[in-house]
């Protein structure tokens, strides 16, 4: 079967439909053994006692917006080369879900700091660059949203997806090229200073994360097939047949 | 302020986020299904 069946929306509706509750179930799974291992299991933070147990919501939120950025621009890339319908159709659908884990990395992170630091925000590299996102994620979106002929958007605001990755790198190492007010990485390829109780919490709650990711851009991209294809025959049998 | 107020507060913004986009993945889909049977019914009636 080639690569390229997948690629046709019709069948790529179908597939996501199938798909998707199994990707809602293991993140609410993973997600609840996350968080039996973030309150229960993991022990009290000795310099900063019970408010470190934000990290297990801000870490895999972060990670996630760096993340799905990522693919998403993967996706612009093989929009514009390739002049695939569908690739174009995921750029659009993991977007929002981006802009919402960007969202929830910069607030979590505001509450974490106000404790810690003494101050909701500050200026710094870190918590600049990650705002950058949010914007580039709002950009992408509105500039998606604004042309009559949605092609038109799709190639728009995939050049503006490809400028963006330039951020990427600049989030992830700013703790590294600028003195700031944000911690290095606690994780790394090349190990971890944390508790195992809290490393495990933290990827199982970044696990969740990323399987309710998929979950949300696959019924996204569904809606998105449902409202591009409408004057489609197959569309009309199939919401005919109300499934 | 106690540290509980900064973790609920996380905790309970990451969770109303979820919640939020849950809601509107529905409106959405049903918005497109009503838009598609408004197209089809018009055109039955042409």
């Amino acid at each position: 079967m080639a690569w390229s069946y997948f690629a046709s929306p019709a069948t790529f509706y179908r597939l996501a439909g199938r798909m998707a509750p199994w990707f809602f179930a293991l993140a609410a799974a993973l997600a609840l053994a996350g968080l039996y291992v973030a309150f229960i299991v993991a022990p009290t933070d000795a310099q900063q006692g019970e408010v470190y147990r934000v990290i297990f919501i801000h870490v895999p939120a972060a990670w996630m917006s760096m993340f799905i950025y990522f693919v998403m621009a993967c996706y612009c890339a093989v929009a514009l080369s390739f002049n695939t319908r569908l690739a174009a159709m995921m750029a659009r659908a993991l977007a929002p879900t981006g802009a919402m884990f960007t969202f929830v990395a910069l607030w979590t992170g505001a509450f974490w700091g106000r404790p810690t630091w003494g101050t909701y925000w500050a200026w710094d590299a870190r918590m600049t660059s990650e705002l950058v996102l949010l914007f580039l994620y709002f950009g992408f979106i509105a500039l998606a949203n604004a042309f009559e002929d949605p092609r038109r958007g799709d190639r728009a605001a995939a050049l503006l997806a490809l400028i963006g990755v330039v951020n990427l790198p600049i989030i992830y190492f700013s703790v590294k090229w600028w003195n700031t007010l944000h911690q290095g990485s606690s994780v790394s390829f090349k190990g971890t200073s944390m508790h195992v109780a809290m490393l495990w919490g933290m990827l199982l709650m970044a696990f969740a994360a990323w399987m309710y990711a998929i979950g949300a851009a696959l019924v996204r991209v569904r809606t998105i097939i449902l409202e591009r294809e409408r004057r489609t025959q197959w569309v009309r049998t199939l919401v005919e047949a109300g499934t | 302020m106690s540290h509980g107020f900064f973790i609920w507060m996380s905790y309970g913004a990451a969770a109303l986020a979820v919640a939020v986009e849950i809601a509107g993945l529905l409106v959405r889909r049903s918005r497109a299904l009503a838009r598609i049977e408004e197209e089809r019914e018009l055109e039955t009636q042409d």
